[in-house]
């Protein structure tokens, strides 16, 4: 009960001390007087009642202490005491208080790095309004009814207006547009989506309004920041013309800024644009992506049964329909996707990191505690309580603590955006990272805050309870302390762990790189051109385009040699199709299509293993040819030669009809004239498929990559080559200009990304035990001058001395050695994931890490032991 | 005669009580107790003092510094109507308590029978 009085008396206990205690004073005094003349009273003379009266109260000291003791003060002043206290003992020992804070600092503020990640990966994926409610639904298809991402655009309408459980169902799609108009031709991300789609997430446009199902197609929805960007954050937007793929669309409205849209969860750039989706009638065809969101009072459960009744009834109404069945995701959880399971995984790891350093800081504790003994002694002696004095040791701990997290959040707050830097792009952390802002915010204040105090609790309670046993005998003081000893060996397990993982992760990373991709990657330069629709609507017209502009590039001086082809390799796309196989044993196969120019295989270094390569004979008028790589032979052609063979082949056409895009599949014959070397068309660690490379003048396509070979660096080449192509069409955009090596560093960037923090942490962690283990030896090593000094003294040689030293700790040595290598064993399966052609018990690198590992350990303990034999053995006598 | 130990309860009771009829000094209250005791309840200053403070906090008893002979100062100590019905409260309490215990006392054992 909080009464107002014990808080005014106990202030004025406080503040007005002295006025306190001289009323104290007065109140025991007239007390002794009192009782003495009683006594006198009784017949007893003046001497003898004031003695008899002063025995009977006993100590004044200890009944004012009792006094003091009631008010809530006297805890308040004891704490305060205690801080002091504490901080000049820390003062008093500086080099260990460095020592102790630094270590802690790494360890508190390592952790905070990674758990602002998890923070950021996890907080609030979705700015909606009950997003709880919102889930992904995935088409389930296949005998094992696997979940596909896409839905067909029938089906999804079916869904839509049958459903009674969701409130409302949407359709997206992710799209790339062409904007051209006044500046500079630009290559927006954007998504096309379905009427009602913004209403289902629950966010109203703060201009204008979204898609309804009367508007035409010629609409358009603005992000906030490419209305500020690119149109001035004018705010007469709505209904202006703006021209997208050359047609003139239609601004309908401007979304609020908080929207940050991915058409899906590893999509770098945010959407900036939207569409309306383009309806295409045909059941087997996937080309939406389904999210919704829960009428209210309906469960998960309700709608799950709803949803695949009403996918069963479709599938029997209409056979070609795909979908046997439907499942749900929460729509948070779809669009965090593996990010929190890197998170998580690096979480875990600095906690080693953590836990080493408070054990390096504990056995610290426990070698001081061994020099204060005597300050321990003494003040047991003048009456303090063993509870007080813990109370104090925690505190020290505390304020130790304390230090360590202030400068472990100063290191986060400089190493936080430089993790965020090294984020590998287009993957789900990034886009997450991005989206919540990665930075140092309260709440990882707040988590610092309280791993100090859980650290502070973790080294400083079992040094403190030891401090406060009663002194042992020196013998058992000499001893490597079994306490020393098993937190030295708790470390070395630690980190043994740290070392394999970021072992292993290296030896991954190594392999990846590599990997023979099947071409040339050096002084490549790529990039991406989609024609508008509109302008190039013929494939003769996106033929010619790519004539002109190849003549064009190839006519450059440094340019070596061009080339284009659908879907470059290492870009993780790839257009596959089926085709057929007609003869007397017919068969069916699906590959790779690729549309390419004459002479690509020659631009990009791949090797031709038969047969010749296309050229600029194989046009529109003569017959369809094709070169095929080596896998495409070896599968479907096993015990032949493929030369000179036939197949039917599928060509895509979409016809724009009055009730949507229909989609055909039309059938051509193509010889083959040629089989060249495979490559790594999806990525480094994706073997290769059968692919089809097709002339691009019998195949044109909308969308292609330019290759050039030239013939040093290619960067400052860029410029020159954009104005090139633009010569050719000034309104055509040219996209991801990148280098081959940086797509096939992008290929590695995720794993190097884990590496980097695993190895930085796996470095903390071995330096922070070789200090264990150091300290630790050198503790040893001082507790044993006397005997050292008497064996040295009878004539034992250095390498004896040197052998007893280490020997005390080789046991615990041993002991967390194998220990890690069991944890190792059981916890790097969790990295398996993330590791290319390298098991989670890799032999070597387990070796290579235990070797390391005895290397330090080795040297850490050697120093101190050689330090031993150079003391002088007279001086080793009489030490004590 | 060894003076029988207090629990800090039935001290804070008893200091209550000693103060109904009248304001008293440290000194007087330990008088008065052990008297009307008839010396079974000896009071040491070392658990008297700080009941003093823990009843003053507490509200139940209100000091009082009154002049004294040789021009000095003594603190008394008065039981404030907080404290009158605390002493009320907790009387009732140790009343019902004592004629628990009493009752369990002279009960007959079965072996009595």
């Amino acid at each position: 009960m909080f009464r107002i009085r014990s808080v005014v008396a106990g202030l004025r206990a406080l503040f007005r001390k002295r006025q306190v205690e001289r009323e104290m004073d007065e109140e025991l005094r007239d007390y002794l007087d009192a009782a003495a003349k009683d006594k006198m009273r009784s017949g007893m003379s003046r001497e003898e009642a004031t003695r008899a009266a002063r025995v009977e109260m006993g100590s004044v000291d200890a009944v004012k202490e009792g006094i003091r003791s009631v008010g809530w003060e006297s805890t308040l002043e004891t704490i305060w005491q205690d801080l002091r206290f504490g901080l000049r003992m820390l003062r008093r020992n500086r080099g260990f208080t460095a020592v102790a804070a630094l270590t802690l600092a790494l360890g508190i503020g390592g952790t905070a790095v990674v758990f602002s990640l998890l923070d950021a990966v996890l907080l609030r994926p979705l700015p909606y309004p009950e997003s709880e409610r919102l889930f992904r639904l995935f088409p389930l298809e296949g005998k094992r009814k696997r979940g596909v991402e896409q839905a067909s655009y029938a089906d999804f309408r079916d869904w839509q207006r049958q459903t009674r459980t969701f409130e409302s169902l949407a359709g997206y799609q992710g799209v790339s547009l062409n904007l051209t108009g006044t500046a500079e031709p630009e290559r927006l991300e954007g998504s096309a989506v379905t009427p009602g789609f913004f209403a289902t997430l629950g966010v109203s446009p703060v201009l204008g309004r979204e898609f309804r199902s009367d508007d035409s197609e010629s609409v358009a929805v603005l992000s906030y920041t490419l209305w500020q960007r690119r149109f001035g954050s004018d705010a007469g937007i709505i209904g202006k013309p703006i021209h997208l793929e050359g047609r003139t669309c239609t601004v309908l409205g401007v979304l609020p800024p908080q929207v940050r849209f991915r058409s899906h969860p590893w999509a770098t750039p945010v959407s900036d644009i939207f569409v309306p989706v383009v309806p295409t009638p045909a059941r087997n065809w996937h080309s939406v992506r389904v999210l919704g969101r829960l009428a209210p009072g309906v469960s998960k459960e309700q709608a799950l049964a709803e949803m695949n009744g009403i996918a069963a009834r479709l599938k029997q109404a209409y056979p070609e329909s795909e979908a046997l069945g439907i499942a749900f995701e929460p729509l948070g959880q779809y669009v965090v996707s593996d990010a929190s399971q890197t998170a998580w995984l690096l979480l875990g790891a600095v906690a080693f990191v953590l836990l080493i350093s408070c054990s390096n800081v504990a056995n610290l504790l426990l070698s001081q505690g061994a020099a204060r003994e005597r300050e321990m002694a003494i003040r047991t002696a003048v009456g303090a309580s063993r509870g007080r004095i813990l109370r104090q040791l925690l505190t020290e701990s505390m304020l130790l603590a304390g230090s360590g997290g202030a400068i472990g959040i100063a290191l986060a707050y400089w190493a936080i955006p430089l993790v965020g830097r090294i984020a590998p792009p287009f993957s789900s952390l990034f886009s997450r990272l991005q989206d919540a802002n990665l930075h140092l915010n309260w709440t990882v204040l707040g988590f610092s805050a309280l791993l100090s105090v859980l650290s502070s609790v973790m080294f400083g309670v079992l040094p403190a309870w030891k401090a406060t046993r009663p002194a042992q005998s020196s013998f058992a003081a000499s001893r490597a302390g079994g306490m020393r000893g098993g937190l030295m060996a708790l470390e070395v397990a630690l980190s043994l762990v740290l070392l394999v993982g970021a072992g292993l992760m290296m030896k991954s990373l190594i392999r990846l790189l590599e990997v023979d991709v099947g071409f040339r990657t050096e002084h490549l330069l790529t990039m991406q051109v989609s024609l508008s629709e509109a302008k190039y609507s013929t494939p003769e017209k996106q033929a010619a385009y790519f004539d002109q502009v190849l003549q064009r590039l190839a006519a450059m001086p440094a340019v070596l040699s061009a080339g284009t082809v659908t879907d470059l390799p290492l870009t993780r796309n790839e257009t596959s199709n089926g085709f057929e196989i007609p003869g007397p044993h017919p068969g069916q196969g699906t590959a790779g299509y690729h549309a390419v120019s004459a002479g690509y295989f020659r631009t990009m270094g791949i090797p031709l293993l038969n047969g010749r390569e296309l050229e600029m004979g194989d046009s529109a008028n003569s017959p369809l040819v094709g070169v095929i790589n080596r896998s495409m032979a070896g599968k479907y052609w096993p015990n032949e030669n493929p030369m000179g063979k036939t197949i039917v082949v599928y060509r895509f056409v979409a016809e724009r009809t009055s009730a949507g895009t229909h989609v055909q599949f039309k059938p051509h014959m193509l010889e083959i004239v040629g089989i060249v070397s495979d490559i790594r068309q999806l990525g480094l660690d994706a073997p290769p498929d059968p692919e089809l490379f097709i002339p691009y003048d019998q195949w044109p396509a909308q969308e292609m990559s330019l290759v050039l070979r030239v013939a040093a660096e290619p960067s400052w080449l860029i410029p020159r080559v954009e104005k090139e192509i633009w010569r050719v069409d000034p309104d055509q955009p040219v996209t991801d200009i990148k280098t081959m090596d940086e797509w096939v560093a992008r290929e590695a960037a995720g794993r190097r990304f884990i590496l980097l923090l695993i190895g930085a942490f796996a470095s903390i962690a071995a330096v922070l035990a070789a200090v264990g283990i150091y300290g630790v030896a050198s503790y040893g090593m001082r507790q044993r001058t006397h005997e050292i000094g008497v064996r040295m003294a009878l004539g034992a040689r250095r390498q004896q001395i040197v052998w007893l030293i280490l020997r005390q700790n080789l046991s615990w040595l041993v002991i967390g050695i194998a220990a890690g290598i069991a944890g190792a064993f059981a916890l790097t399966r969790l990295l398996a994931s993330y590791l290319y052609s390298v098991r989670p018990t890799d032999a070597s690198t387990f070796g290579l890490i235990v070797l390391v590992q005895l290397a330090i350990a080795a040297l850490a303990s050697f120093v101190p032991a050689r330090r031993a034999t150079k003391v002088d053995p007279m001086v080793a006598l009489r030490y004590e | 005669m060894k003076s029988s130990e207090l629990i800090q309860g039935t001290l804070d009771m008893l200091i209550l009580k000693t103060l109904a009829l009248e304001p008293l000094h440290g000194y007087g209250i330990a008088l008065r107790i052990e008297q009307i005791s008839k010396g079974v309840f000896r009071v040491n200053p070392g658990s008297l003092f700080p009941a003093f403070r823990r009843l003053e906090r507490a509200g139940w008893i209100k000091p009082e510094w009154r002049p004294t002979e040789n021009n000095r100062r003594a603190k008394f100590y008065q039981l404030t109507t907080l404290g009158r019905k605390q002493l009320k409260a907790e009387t009732e309490e140790w009343e019902r308590q004592l004629a628990a215990i009493t009752r369990i006392m002279r009960a007959p054992a079965i072996s009595d029978l």
